[in-house]
């Protein structure tokens, strides 16, 4: 069994899958395989940029699934990853890549952290235009990360960090399950969050993870599916906020209901995965998501108590008698 | 060339003197690294070793943390010095450092420097040679380590007979030789008039200046200086050049300085060791066709390889092949358009009939004069005329190309590397395209390159390719400081022929000689490439005399060499470097390009507007820092390399993250 199952989607990028590629083969950590699911392409075009980087000197290896008809990024990594075998894996994008070093820390962070379900590294932001087969960076920023974004509270109000900078132990799948094949975007944050409630996600604050957008000068096929698709992506966080509205509260919460109130939050004082980036104090923003709920429970109580006066009083005496109890 | 007087000699130049005065830090003793702050490099390999990831990044908190504590001790008394403890305080704040830890570093900054002290040989024979006349010596320093401390410095290094009481440091006597109050204060504890101490140290003016306004007479030696590097630049990576230059720096102490063997035997042999020790690990771990080192860029690793061979390394025979850009191009031009016949002539170039005729490879057809100027417009006019005729050259070009190729068996089946500097790889992209081509895709080539940049992307559809020190996965900033010093590791890393343009019938290659090139590898180049080659097998084999071996040659302390030269020059290398021309042109004709560009006639009359048109140029067609360093270096055009910076803050000399 390998260590890591690497598994990268692609559709009819080229260039830009021959560039994630290399990324994943210049790993100083070697132990991994390369799951590359063609997801509905051209299979020649896949085959001759694979057989171009089956050439360079070889460490780890490389699968290619040709699936006949285009599916959602989900079912193509839920195909990827069934077909695969590992102790962690990571969901690589065709345009993103790595420094040599990201597995090597990554792998070394979940190992120090047995009980973490997942580590995630800095990332950079690069912003490229590609044009006419040609790609060339603009610019780059720091993508805002910290470790108040990658708890359940940080994440619950919108997606924190792009697949390229996380590793999962595959062991999360059969607690968590995979990923929802029914999403067209957005799968990684459903995944994120419900793997998160499932054990702690490990921050590595060094920048390992390169995150590719194109500018709006680029060829649209080369388009990033978050700045093509910004419509699909606030339509498909409402489908998941009223999914979750309809699940039962745990622990008097409902997950809908926080992620609305958090993303509400949010919006107001931070900019999206897919906007310009400012930095942002993320963990006062969990915490003040948090003083909201719980003055929002106050608030409903006792306005239960006002219209229920019996509750208010059977409310006080268990109260008291929990306090007695302790 | 200076040449240094003896200890002997300037003891004797000054019969009067009693007390001999010397410096402590780089005139009595010196470490094992290129310079000061490079004891915090190993400082931070070790603690990563040790402690793990979070001391990444030491180095530099280190430097900062020094002259944050300079600063705030300079606001309250400006003539103290600052003191060790001072520093270890800055550092805990810096770095959020808990006592212990603070400690720790502090403990390990002391035990660091003592495993890297030695005796600078000018330093101990001018004591040896003072104490055996009956002179008194003495050190005074400025520094921020106690008395006790550099005693222990001085006999790990040798000087055994001296004691606590022998040294005069600034942070414990409120006063520096900087600002002169030091001097007084050695004066008296040593009830000697000023007239009987001689002061030998390398600062002008601590050691020099201001001592000799006081009566003071002084000897100033720098050699031990001429190491030193832009301070900021600490990192562990950059430890193996630090330590050969060190080693050159502590050999050259008694002759001169030689840049042009420095330079060979510092970047460009850890350039050639590391082009030599990747096809190495390619033959290694694949079976392997042919290894071909390309001319001219892998002329010094193929000698290596050779030398190595016959030296009984297990090592595959290796050709030398010759292919260029521009033969590569035409060999495989199948048709001629107005987008692409800019290929043969520059927007900016300036020909007759008859270059042009050398460049296409064929008579042209044309009722000019053939040795009259004509523009590039005219000169792309008569080209595209001429196109059955061009077309038809560069099919008998490749024929010719083909059957070299042939001879050097890069057609035969299998998988090939070729071993080159790099940087976008489209002209081994296109080489490989070709072969593969030609063998029915039986012979496949990959380039072993020492970098990439960003534009090589679209080359990794058509070959498979991998950059040792640099690819385009590195930082945006770091891509273009690559592209700022491609020129510097053309001209420094080449062989004693010019350029392939053409091959016989026999296959045999046609260099192209051109009087600039020729003229720089007589000057610099050759002395350059035989240090290169020295250097790069003492490397490999184990014995070079700084300690460095084929394990410190890895992806990072190569970027780190190339940067530290490439991105934070001396004034030395700049100097030696400015006599180099850059021939580019198609033909490999023509003066070229100087490596470091000349400054503007008139920097007065340069406005804002030209700025980015000059960085532009900078870092396509010259050594870019080089070459702004140049400007930075003369009053009227500083303004010039001021402004570029503030525009582009990468221009900076730092390149340390």
């Amino acid at each position: 069994m390998t260590k890591i199952t690497v598994v990268m989607r692609t559709y009819e990028r080229p260039v830009l899958l021959a560039r994630a590629v290399a990324s994943v083969q210049l790993q100083k950590f070697t132990d991994w395989e390369l799951v590359i699911v063609n997801n509905g392409g051209e299979p020649a075009g896949v085959d001759a940029v694979m057989r171009t980087a089956m050439n360079a000197t070889p460490s780890g290896s490389i699968r290619i699934i040709h699936l006949s008809e285009r599916v959602g990024m989900e079912e193509a990594s839920n195909r990827g990853l069934a077909d695969s075998d590992s102790e962690f894996f990571v969901i690589h994008d065709d345009d993103d890549s790595w420094d040599a070093r990201f597995l090597e820390v990554a792998v070394t962070a979940l190992r120090s952290s047995p009980n973490a379900v997942a580590v995630v590294t800095g990332v950079t932001r690069i912003y490229e235009t590609f044009r006419g087969g040609t790609v060339w960076p603009v610019s780059h920023e720091n993508f805002p990360l910290s470790r108040g974004r990658l708890t359940y509270r940080g994440m619950i109000g919108g997606n924190t960090f792009p697949p390229i900078a996380a590793v999962f132990r595959r062991s999360l799948i059969t607690t968590v399950g995979s990923f929802d094949a029914s999403l067209p975007v957005l799968g990684d944050w459903e995944f994120n969050l419900r793997a998160v409630s499932a054990g702690e996600f490990v921050f590595v604050p060094e920048r390992l993870a390169r995150y590719h957008t194109r500018t709006a000068e680029s060829d649209s096929a080369s388009g990033n599916s978050i700045t093509i698709g910004e419509d699909l992506h606030r339509d498909v966080k409402l489908q998941l906020q009223d999914r979750w509205l309809k699940e039962a509260a745990v622990n008097g919460v409902n997950k809908g209901e926080l992620s609305i109130t958090a993303a509400s939050e949010v919006l107001t004082r931070e900019p999206q995965i897919n906007t310009p980036m400012v930095h942002v104090d993320i963990e006062h923003i969990a915490n003040r998501t948090a003083e909201i709920i719980k003055l929002q429970r106050l608030s409903r109580r006792i306005a239960r108590s006002v219209r229920h006066p019996g509750h208010g009083i059977r409310a006080v005496v268990g109260a008291v008698r929990r306090t007695i109890g302790k | 060339m200076t040449v240094q007087l003896s200890a002997e000699q300037v003891l004797d130049e000054h019969p009067q003197a009693s007390v001999l005065s010397i410096d402590f830090f780089d005139t009595l003793i010196t470490r094992s690294v290129a310079q000061p702050t490079h004891v915090f490099a190993v400082m931070e390999r070790d603690l990563i070793a040790a402690r793990g990831d979070f001391w990444r990044g030491f180095a530099v908190a280190r430097v900062e943390a020094e002259q944050r504590a300079r600063h705030n001790a300079a606001s309250k008394n400006e003539y103290r010095d600052v003191t060790f403890d001072e520093i270890g305080l800055q550092l805990a704040i810096g770095l959020a450092l808990n006592l212990p830890d603070r400690d720790m570093v502090m403990a390990l900054e002391r035990e660091t420097e003592l495993m890297l002290v030695e005796a600078v040989p000018f330093g101990a024979a001018i004591t040896q040679v003072a104490r055996s006349r009956g002179m008194k010596v003495v050190i005074v320093s400025d520094n921020y380590m106690p008395a006790a401390h550099l005693t222990q410095m001085a006999h790990r290094a040798g000087y055994s007979w001296m004691t606590e009481t022998d040294i005069f440091v600034s942070c414990e006597h409120g006063g520096m030789k900087h600002n002169g109050i030091l001097w007084p204060v050695v004066l008296s504890a040593l009830n000697v008039p000023a007239g009987s101490v001689l002061h030998v140290g390398d600062d002008a003016r601590a050691d020099g200046e201001v001592p000799t306004s006081l009566g003071i007479a002084t000897y100033v030696r720098d050699t031990m200086r001429t190491s030193h590097r832009d301070m900021i630049n600490t990192t562990p990576t950059v430890l193996p050049l630090s330590r050969i230059e060190a080693q050159y720096r502590n050999a050259m102490d008694d002759t001169h300085w030689d840049v042009a063997e420095v330079v060979g035997g510092g970047l460009v042999a850890m350039i050639v060791a590391a082009q030599v020790i990747d096809a190495h690990f390619v033959v290694g771990h694949r079976s392997v066709a042919g290894v071909h080192f390309a001319a001219r860029d892998g002329y010094l690793a193929h000698q290596v390889w050779n030398t190595l061979r016959s030296r009984g390394w297990e090592l595959p025979e290796a050709t030398y092949t010759a292919f260029s850009r521009s033969v590569v191009w035409r060999a495989c031009l199948s048709e001629l358009t107005r987008d692409n016949v800019g290929r043969f002539v520059g927007d900016d170039e300036v020909l007759t009939v008859s270059r042009l005729e050398r460049r296409v490879g064929c008579a042209l057809d044309s009722q000019l004069d053939r040795d009259a100027p004509i523009d590039a417009s005219t000169a792309r006019d008569i080209v595209l005329e001429n196109t059955e005729l061009v077309l038809s050259a560069c099919k008998s070009l490749r024929a010719r190309l083909l059957k070299y190729l042939q001879s050097h068996e890069v057609l035969m089946a299998g998988h090939h590397i070729v071993v080159d500097l790099g940087w976008t790889g489209s002209t081994i992209a296109d080489l490989a395209d070709m072969v593969a081509s030609e063998s029915g895709d039986l012979a496949v080539l990959e380039g072993r390159l020492t970098g990439l940049y960003w534009d090589a992307t679209p080359q990794r559809m058509r070959i498979a390719m991998h950059g040792f020190a640099m690819d385009e996965f590195g930082s945006t900033d770091d891509n273009v400081r690559l592209l700022g010093v491609i020129k510097l590791l053309e001209a420094l890393v080449t062989a004693p022929h010019g350029s392939v343009v053409d091959y016989e019938e026999d296959g045999t290659p046609v260099f192209v000689e051109t009087a600039p090139e020729l003229r720089a590898y007589e000057a610099v180049m050759h002395q350059v490439g035989d240090a290169a080659v020295r250097g790069a097998l003492a490397i490999l084999d184990g014995t070079h005399p700084s300690g460095i071996t084929a394990a410190d040659i890895t992806n990072e302390s190569v970027w780190a060499a190339i940067m530290q030269m490439g991105h934070s020059p001396r004034a030395d290398e700049i100097e030696l470097l400015s006599q180099v021309n850059h021939v580019t042109s198609i033909d490999h004709e023509g003066d070229g390009r100087p490596l470091i560009a000349m400054a503007p006639d008139d920097p007065s009359k340069v406005t804002l507007e030209d700025l980015p048109g000059i960085y532009d140029t900078l870092m396509h067609r010259h050594w870019m820092q080089g070459s702004l360093r140049a400007l930075a270096s003369n009053a009227d055009s500083r303004w010039i390399a001021d402004e570029v910076n503030k525009l582009h803050t990468m221009t900076s000399l730092r390149w340390v993250k």
